[in-house]
Parts: C-alpha cells; sequence; structure tokens
C-alpha cells in the first residue's frame, strides 16, 4: 500500500536515474540549428564543432523514415559534420540511388554519432553555445538577443 | 484543494518575472510534474498520427517530452526536437519513452533554427506562461517561421478561461466579469492568474492515497493538487504564472502575428490573387481548425506559397 502509494519518491528516485543516462547531441539536430545571436543573419550555419566528446550509441533503423526526411537535410552541412566527427562514410554529393547500403551509412551519421560534451561555434560571429551532458545549450543572455 | 488566484504582471521586466514566476518553479518541481504528464489528449495525438513518414518537427515547450514518442501507431516514423527552458524538465525529456530523443535548451521566444527547417511545429501549454500580449505574438510567429513555408503545419495549445465541468479547478469569478465586460470589445481578452503547484517535502512527505489521475479518468492539464495530502512536513507551495486564454483570443493572436510576418491569412483561394508574372512568392497561413478541448483553446495552422 504505501509503495503503491508513494508515486512521488518514485519519481525523483526515477529522474535522479535518468540524469545519469542523459544522452547527446545528434547530427539531425545539428542540421537544423543555426546561430540566432543578435545580427547573426547569414553564414550563421552551420555551427562547428568544438572539443567534442562523442560516444555511438545503437538506434532503430527506419528506411521509411530516412527516405522521407532526405530532401530536409542541408547535405554539405551533414558531410562536413560527420567528418568533424570524425566519420567519412557519406559521398560528397546524396546519389541518386537510396540503396540500404546507404541509409544504413545516413541511419548512422544522423542517429547514432551521440555529441555528449563540448560545444558549437558559430562560423559567422563565433557565438559559443556549450553542450553538457548532452543538450545543446542555445539560451543567449538578454542582450545577445535579436 | 489549492484556487487558482488572479494577478496582475507589475513588473518592468517580463523575463525577470517569468524567471521568478515560470522557468525557476518548473525546474524546482521538475521530476514531480513529470510524474504528472504522461497522457497525450486525443487531438495532439491525431495531429502528430496525421504526418506523413519522414518528417521532422520541434516540440517548443516539450516539458518532459510526453509527445516526443508518438506517433505511438507509427513509432520512429518522424522525429520530433524537443525544446524547452527548464533544463531540469529536458533532462526528463531525454529519454521519454525510454527511447534516446534530441532535446535544446533554449527560449520559446528565441529562433535557434534554419528557417523554414521543419516540417511541423507544436506548442502545447507553453505559449500561456509569457507574460504579455507582445510577447505571446513572438512566441506564436517563432513557430510560423520554425516551419517550412510551402507545407509547414503547427499546433498550440494554450489554457482557457473556460474550464471542463471535470476540473476541479477554482476559477475567481472576476475572470469571468472580466470576460464579459470585453465581449462587447473587439478584442478578447484574458486574465492573468497565479496556479499554486504543491510541493510536498521528498524527506517528510507521506502521501496517504493514490493518486486519482493514475486511474486513468479524463482529468484536467495541470493537477495543482497532487501532494496536498503529504503530511509532516509542511508542504512547499509554487505559485506559477498563466496567461488564460479568452474565447477567440488564440485566433487573434495567429492573426496579429502572421499580419507582422506579411502572411495572407486563410486557404490559397483567400485575399487578391496577384497577377501572373510577379517574380515573388505570395506566403499564407490557414487556420484549419481551431476549438477547445478539455480546459484549452488549440489551434491546427498550415502554411501555403502561391
Ligand atoms: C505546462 S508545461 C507543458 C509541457 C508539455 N508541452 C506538455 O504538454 O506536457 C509548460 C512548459 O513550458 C516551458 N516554458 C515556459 N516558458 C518557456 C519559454 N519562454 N521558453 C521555453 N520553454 C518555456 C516550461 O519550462 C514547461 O516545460
Ligand atoms: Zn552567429
Amino acid at each position: 500500500m504505501l509503495l503503491e502509494a508513494c508515486s512521488l519518491c518514485y519519481s525523483v528516485l526515477y529522474s535522479s536515474i535518468l540524469a545519469v543516462l542523459a544522452g547527446m547531441v545528434r547530427l539531425i539536430t545539428h542540421n537544423l540549428l543555426a546561430c540566432h545571436a543578435k545580427g547573426c543573419t547569414s553564414n550563421n550555419f552551420p555551427l562547428q564543432f568544438q572539443d567534442a566528446a562523442i560516444e555511438l550509441r545503437d538506434a532503430e533503423f527506419n528506411a521509411d523514415f530516412l527516405r522521407g526526411f532526405l530532401p530536409r537535410i542541408e547535405w554539405p552541412a551533414l558531410v562536413g559534420a560527420a567528418r568533424q566527427l570524425g566519420d567519412a562514410s557519406l559521398p560528397a554529393e546524396q546519389p541518386e540511388m537510396l540503396d540500404d547500403e546507404f541509409l544504413q551509412k545516413l541511419h548512422h551519421v544522423l542517429l547514432e554519432i551521440h555529441v555528449e560534451e563540448g560545444a558549437m561555434v558559430c562560423p559567422n560571429c563565433k557565438h559559443v553555445y556549450p553542450i553538457s551532458n548532452g543538450i545543446p545549450n542555445m539560451l543567449l543572455a538578454e542582450h545577445e538577443i535579436g | 484543494m489549492p484556487e487558482v488566484k488572479p494577478t496582475t504582471v507589475a513588473s518592468e521586466n517580463p523575463q525577470t518575472y517569468e524567471d521568478v514566476h515560470v522557468h525557476a518553479v518548473y525546474d524546482e518541481i521538475a521530476p514531480h510534474f513529470s510524474s504528472t504528464r504522461y497522457k497525450p489528449w486525443p487531438i495532439i495525438a491525431a495531429f502528430l498520427s496525421s504526418l506523413p513518414t519522414g518528417s521532422v518537427g520541434v516540440d517548443l515547450g516539450t516539458g518532459n517530452g510526453k509527445y516526443l514518442p508518438l506517433p505511438s501507431d507509427r513509432p520512429g516514423a518522424v522525429w520530433t526536437i524537443g525544446l524547452d527552458r527548464s533544463i531540469n524538465l529536458l533532462k526528463l525529456a531525454k529519454r521519454a519513452g525510454d527511447v534516446d530523443r534530441e532535446v535544446v535548451w533554449g527560449d520559446v521566444l528565441d529562433n535557434p533554427w534554419r528557417r523554414g527547417a521543419f516540417d511541423y511545429a507544436i506548442s502545447i501549454a507553453t505559449i500561456h506562461h509569457l507574460a504579455t500580449p507582445e510577447r505571446r505574438k513572438v512566441a506564436v510567429q517563432r513557430v510560423l517561421e520554425a516551419i517550412c513555408p510551402s507545407h509547414g503545419r503547427a499546433l498550440i495549445y494554450v489554457w482557457a478561461i473556460e474550464q471542463d465541468e471535470l476540473s476541479k479547478r477554482n476559477i475567481p469569478t472576476d475572470a469571468d466579469e472580466d470576460r464579459r465586460h470585453t465581449a462587447s470589445t473587439d478584442q478578447a481578452k484574458g486574465q492573468d492568474v497565479f496556479v499554486p503547484w504543491v510541493l510536498a517535502q521528498p524527506a517528510e512527505a507521506k502521501p496517504k492515497t493514490r493518486r486519482r489521475e493514475k486511474s486513468g479518468q479524463a482529468r484536467t492539464p495541470e493537477p495543482a493538487e497532487a501532494g496536498a495530502e503529504a503530511q509532516q512536513a509542511p508542504p512547499k507551495v509554487f505559485n506559477r504564472y498563466y496567461h488564460m486564454f479568452a474565447k477567440g483570443e488564440l485566433c487573434e493572436l495567429v492573426a496579429d502575428a502572421a499580419k507582422e510576418l506579411g502572411l495572407t491569412l486563410g486557404d490559397t483561394s483567400s485575399g487578391d490573387v496577384r497577377e501572373t508574372g510577379q517574380s515573388s512568392k505570395e506566403h499564407g497561413v490557414q487556420i484549419v481548425q481551431d476549438g477547445w478541448e478539455r480546459s484549452n483553446y488549440y489551434v491546427e495552422l498550415r502554411r501555403w506559397e502561391r
């Protein structure tokens, strides 16, 4: 009875376990982020990784998702970011043929490389967005907001 | 049971006000709050189920990431990235549904994305935490800017003055008077309130009864009464700021936001069709549906160009 009732204590415990497991920035997100510091409106993408600590973790492969998402990707930015993180498996040009081998590589680059610590730096204004516990901090100080 | 108290935003700096009455509160109550948020609302679930496979979207004000695992009938078919200002809630969102999620620490008033990068955006129960009409409008503009100008879709939910009958919440009557009073004017006006969150002190807390919402019954979105049974140590009360929307106010806000961005409001056939040969495209946003569900107003939007 008491155990069942104590959902509050349970959730506190649960959350501290999760905090340890908390994951990372992946290239799918990196491909969508851009610098938004005051006045920084051009050449503000893609952000450059700095001191990136990476971890590889398996993710569920979904070929249909990848095929649908492909047109939304900024391809050169993805290829460049992957190379920065030590993965040169993607071709410089998006291939016409989306065979399984290519989709597996794309899957790995987009969803299985996690940047846990480090930062992302704007190529234009050099603003630094820290990554801590795998969560990128995109908040700006009040005077930096555009 | 704690009551909803009317308040007025008496601060020169709305950011400071929200820091104290919204952000600090969520960071403090995160685990407890999260334990009450697990049931997706039907219209939001339906919206996420209707997205084509391969869609990528953003959840602005994701909280504990309740919506990141959806659609449940096609897990992994779409990818929703969560953004929130509460780092403690994000740490939970990160593993929503026990799968690695992508989350970003950010503010719904900012725009840390490539313009139009997303196929869809949702902002659920978040924009009502912004303390001025101007800030709420900017938040709607951020939603519109995040999604693709040719096909992007969005769903926004905010808290309503009109509360569910099932709600145990006590809405101050002056809110009703306020509403009646403004019904004659053309601007729908909501009500600023504090909603207390009662947090039992973990060490001494001894909740006696099983929490009601575990029964899976439909309930109101923000169970402020949870933990009120806790004995011994006096529970800590956090007052969260909300702007409760009046009928029509959300759609007006969308109209204002769209207008300022130079977007035509309506479907692709509305307004004057420009002469052919004009090089620049016309951009618009359509209200696909709007309504009231479980004490909230919602609006679904679709962007278009011609
Ligand atoms: C009532 S919760 C809703 C969470 C989630 N959307 C859901 O429906 O379960 C409101 C959320 O908005 C977030 N929030 C409030 N103001 C914000 C802001 N200016 N920027 C980003 N997030 C904000 C809070 O941290 C909190 O997670
Ligand atoms: Zn920049």
